[in-house]
């Protein structure tokens, strides 16, 4: 079964995403910060990880950092399912794209339930095929 | 001369505008997340969830809007003696069913005897609740121990301090300080204690100081937080 890890730090959001997630098949393990993630990602091995940036002191991009270091999650496929705007994050998209390995950009606003579905769904199969 | 150049983007009052609507976005997708899976799952129990976000989304407004008006001061503080103990229980009324969805619990310590102080007691009520609907937030993430906020009142060398209280070192001077520098510039003001805009803290700060309080951080026994300092009535506790 696909094993996704959700970075969220709002408790009420967290419970949607994971209860629409699951309601299609997927595990869903959760975590409020970055370090809580690390230790999550450690155990259950994450086929996906969707994150938001806006995180409590560590940030999600010094989250994607510390999970990039470590050799056995380089090609875990990351979506970026945040509050911040894109063109906030502009030039630095390149650099998440082919660096930190961040495989799609998703306005957390404007994202339905149905649309995270369907983008984790094709991540899942590009990363597979 | 167009509108926008009209704008003072410096003044405190449109930074604090800019930080609300940042923090107003995440009731509004919780909302819509939730109604949408209403569709999903059919459980109704979300509606529960959604009347919950909508008003601590409306609350936040009034809250705001009541910081505006006594700063102009199209609304006159009525002064009156206000017995802290009830307006912290009001308080904690108002914040129980946002602290139950997010798994927070609200405690109220209010030992020892306090005489009343002169208030106006609607502000003091507002900013309050403002504080608390921040550190909730802010207290559901941390890890570990049960999370909780205490509602809390105590004497300091300056008079009463009326407050909000977690377990939570993060709340400092210094956080509360930086904040201020912060706010309408950044996304996340307080980034070590809150992942949201924690706009209920600046507003709190807004009706205070329209109401010649301050906002500190304080302790309480273990506990960090914040709180509105006021002096207490000699002549009121003769009565």
């Amino acid at each position: 079964m696909t094993q996704i890890l959700l970075i969220e730090p709002d408790k009420l959001l967290s419970n949607s995403y994971s209860k629409a997630l699951k309601s299609v098949g997927y595990e869903v393990d959760a975590a409020k910060g970055s370090q809580e993630a690390i230790y999550i990602a450690d155990k259950i091995k994450p086929d996906v990880v969707i994150l938001e940036l806006q995180l409590i002191s560590h940030s999600g991009i010094e989250f994607l950092y510390e999970f990039r270091s470590y050799p056995d999650w380089q090609d875990i496929p990351v979506l970026l399912h945040t509050n911040v705007p894109y063109v906030e994050i502009g030039d630095n998209w390149q650099y998440l794209n082919d660096l930190l390995g961040v495989k799609r950009y998703l306005y957390k606003p404007t994202t339905t339930l149905q649309d995270l579905i369907a983008n984790v769904n094709q991540v899942f199969l590009n990363k597979n095929e | 001369m167009d509108r926008l150049s009209l704008l003072n983007f410096s003044d405190p009052s449109y930074q604090l505008m800019i930080n609300l609507a940042e923090q107003l976005k995440l009731p509004f997708i919780q909302i819509q997340r939730q109604a949408e899976l209403i569709a999903i799952d059919n459980n109704h129990n979300n509606i529960k969830s959604i009347e919950i976000s909508a008003s601590y989304a409306l609350k936040l407004i009034d809250n705001y809007l009541l910081s505006l008006r006594l700063a102009q001061q199209k609304m006159s503080l009525e002064q009156e003696p206000v017995s802290i103990i009830s307006v912290l229980y009001d308080s904690g009324q108002l914040l129980i069913d946002l602290a139950k969805e997010y798994g927070v619990d609200i405690e109220l310590d209010v030992s020892g005897k306090f005489e009343p102080v002169i208030a106006h007691k609607k502000g003091l009520e507002s900013a309050l609740v403002s504080i608390g609907s921040s550190l909730i937030e802010a207290v559901s993430t941390q890890e570990g121990a049960k999370c909780r906020l205490q509602l809390a009142t105590h004497k300091c060398r300056y008079g009463v301090v009326a407050g909000v209280y977690a377990n939570n070192p993060n709340i400092t001077t210094d956080l509360l300080r930086q904040g201020r520098k912060l706010i309408g510039n950044a996304r996340q003001p307080l980034v070590n204690l809150t992942y949201s805009a924690g706009a209920g803290i600046f507003v709190a700060d807004s009706i205070l100081k329209a109401m010649s309080l301050s906002l500190k951080a304080s302790r309480h026994h273990s506990l960090y937080g914040l709180g509105a300092v006021m002096r207490g009535s000699q002549q009121l506790q003769l009565v």
